[in-house]
């Protein structure tokens, strides 16, 4: 039984680094009083000292590996403890975890050991048991193994919720320099294979039964930011190709931890948290907020502004289309503007039916006012600094902001 | 303007509700007897709970708002807020006199009341997610005690029925002093007389060690690098760590 905990550490620690933890989206329900149901939102049962959600047994099958990627902690080539689970291990650990409410299910991803096919077969064989031998219903995500063949991805789409392959770099040079085995070819190809094979399926769901899901909760991916030289323009450009030519559900995007010295990645002081963080908000506008890629970086502008967020920074750099009036503007417009969120933007478009909206309504509503007063229209709202430079507006929103930290440190 | 007493439950706050509309008149406060003072105990006007007259108030407000506003209602009665009596009363007499302005959130009384109903959704979310069950030993049978902020018992309890079809728990509010039981056919409210509860020898050998893999493994997954206080703690408030495996064990 010790040998359990070591190598749940050692394989806990190896995939740590993997950002993706979603749970949600799944559509698998509870059948014959089973264990676990997969359906409708995702939850996170518990958040580390670093602040990040835990929703999945989050482990690596094993750590040993034939690849030697210089961003990689269980490289070849590095020293570090290695370990393997057995199929049962992994199987056990997940029914029991579950039952005790501790997750919603397993994410389970590999190193690669012999080729990638023996690599993958396991990943199935540990998804064929929990749901076949255990009626397990909880959510599964595995790892597409690059190079895996289409017959093993195929029958993992069958037991798995989600699958993803990680793209790792944002463009192929950059992989090739630090991940010399690796092509974007053998990343994009199982991506478009199970985008179609789950299309396909879905053209033809009528006489197919519930019980044949295919890859439910879709696929993601993973881009390290930071490691290489890309401008967050070619970043968030390959991440919107992902979503509409792969058709993927999420981008995750990791901030490079500095993992160990390789002379092929940049020895940074610490990792690039805030870019990820401004990748990140600039990844929801495409997705939630309809901005288009080039109207959040372009060639003028091809990296976010770090000091503050990618919407605001488009309302400086688009002044002509504000201020907006609350009243007459397009739902559109209206989530444009920097301090409405989606539900208060639905809020405002649904209330101004009843009445014209002053500035308590928006308040009432939810509206972020501090930031959004310089940006709308609306009765009882003096706008005195309708005239000011976007260059003084940003400065002023910005010492705003740092007095009102202020004053939370004076009182923390 | 008077001051409404009632016994503390959903149907008699609808008892007040209907009392108060049939003498037109709109209550200073509403209490629950629990809570009453003595000061104010001579004008208070106790109103006997009639589950008839709670039901017709329901059947009213969901009329008027296309069978929205009994489960709003219910939901702000259970978020335990200050001040959800008359917030109830207000948005059912604005009901009455307006009609459905359920999505006019410009109104302060739907306003305030989408801000209870967050509060407890909030609530509900939270325990779906930090409910720690435990094995008891020598019995088929998981057991989990949670101290919500909000009266969320009656909200979460098909959750758990859908997910743990095949095992038997209890969850057992702490602060409220009752719990549900599923028994593999149905979820049923117990008190803590109910002779089950006796049963419930803490944790064997089996059960601790998955509750220490699950601690090593909350601590492997933790990188030191990114090591943020203040975002661990707004989404895992201490209040709650009393019951968290994860967390009280250290």
């Amino acid at each position: 039984m010790s040998k359990i905990f070591e190598k749940l550490k050692v394989l806990a620690d190896a995939a740590k680094y993997d950002a993706s933890c979603a749970s949600s989206g799944s559509k698998r329900f509870n059948q014959n009083k089973g264990l676990g149901n997969a359906e409708g939102m995702g939850i996170c049962h518990s958040y580390t000292e670093d602040g990040r959600c835990v929703s999945l047994l989050k482990i690596l099958f094993t750590n040993h590996c034939i690849y030697d990627c210089a961003y990689c902690v269980s490289r070849r080539s590095n020293d570090v403890r290695r370990a393997a689970f057995t199929v049962e291990e992994v199987v056990d650990l997940t029914i029991n975890f579950y039952r005790r409410n501790y997750i919603e299910g397993l994410f389970l991803s590999s190193g690669i050991f012999k080729n990638p096919d023996y690599t993958m077969e396991r990943l199935v064989r540990v998804a064929k048991q929990l749901r076949l031998n255990h009626n397990f219903h909880g959510y599964i995500h595995l790892k597409a193994i690059p190079g895996a063949s289409p017959e093993l991805l195929k029958e993992a789409g069958l037991y798995a919720d989600r699958l993803s392959v990680n793209i790792e770099l944002p463009s192929e040079t950059s992989l090739q320099k630090v991940a010399p085995e690796k092509q974007y070819r053998d990343i994009l190809g199982p991506m478009n294979y199970l985008k179609e094979e789950k299309e396909e399926r879905s053209d033809h769901r009528p006489q197919r039964s519930k019980t044949q899901l295919f890859l439910p909760a879709g696929q993601s991916t993973q881009m390290i930011v930071g490691a290489s030289p890309e401008s967050d323009l070619q970043v968030l450009r390959l991440a919107d190709s992902l979503y509409q030519r792969q058709k993927l559900k999420r981008v995750y995007y990791s901030g490079y931890i500095p993992i160990a010295t390789d002379n092929r990645v940049p020895a940074l002081k610490a990792p690039p948290l805030i870019r990820e963080n401004r990748v990140y908000q600039a990844d929801w506008l495409m997705r939630f907020y309809q901005f288009s890629v080039d109207e959040i970086v372009n060639e003028a502008t091809p990296n976010l502004d770090l000091d503050i967020d990618p919407k605001l920074s488009y309302a400086l750099r688009n002044r002509h289309l504000f201020p907006v009036d609350i009243n007459q503007a397009d739902y559109e417009m209206i989530l444009r503007i920097p301090g409405v969120g989606v539900k208060s933007a639905q809020k405002i478009v649904s209330s101004r039916i009843y009445q014209k909206l002053n500035i308590d309504h928006l308040q009432r509503i939810g509206v972020v006012m501090k930031r959004a007063r310089y940006f709308i229209k609306c009765p009882g709202l003096y706008n005195a600094n309708s005239d000011i430079s976007s260059e003084d507006l940003r400065s002023l929103i910005l010492s705003g902001e740092q007095q009102n930290s202020l004053q939370l440190a004076l009182f923390s | 303007m008077a001051t409404y007493c009632y016994d503390g439950s959903f149907e008699g706050l609808l008892t007040v509700i209907f009392r108060a509309f049939e003498h037109r008149s709109i209550p200073e406060q509403i209490i629950s007897t629990e809570y009453k003072q003595l000061g104010l105990l001579a004008s208070a006007f106790t109103v006997n709970t009639d589950e008839l007259l709670a039901e017709r108030v329901l059947r009213g407000i969901d009329k008027r708002t296309d069978n929205r506003g009994s489960r709003l209602i219910y939901h702000m009665f259970l978020s335990e807020q200050d001040g959800a009596e008359m917030t109830i009363f207000h948005l059912v007499k604005n009901l009455v006199d307006k009609g459905d302005i359920l999505s006019n959130f410009g109104n302060p009384y739907v306003a305030k009341a989408y801000q209870m109903d967050k509060m407890i959704g909030r609530e509900v979310h939270r325990m779906h997610a930090f409910v720690r069950f435990q094995k008891v030993a020598d019995a088929d049978m998981y057991f989990a005690i949670i101290n919500p902020s909000c009266n969320v018992l009656p909200l979460i309890g098909e959750h758990f029925v859908k997910r743990y079809a095949d095992q038997k728990w209890i969850i057992w509010d702490a602060v409220r002093n009752y719990g549900i039981y599923y028994d593999l056919q149905r979820e049923i409210f117990i008190e803590p007389d109910h002779p089950l509860l006796k049963t419930l020898v803490e944790s064997s050998k089996q059960e601790d060690c998955y509750q220490q893999l699950w601690v090593d493994y909350f601590n492997s997954v933790n990188i030191r690098e990114r090591k943020n206080t203040k975002l661990h703690l707004r989404h895992m408030p201490k209040r709650y760590w009393r019951y968290l495996t994860e967390k009280h064990s250290r």
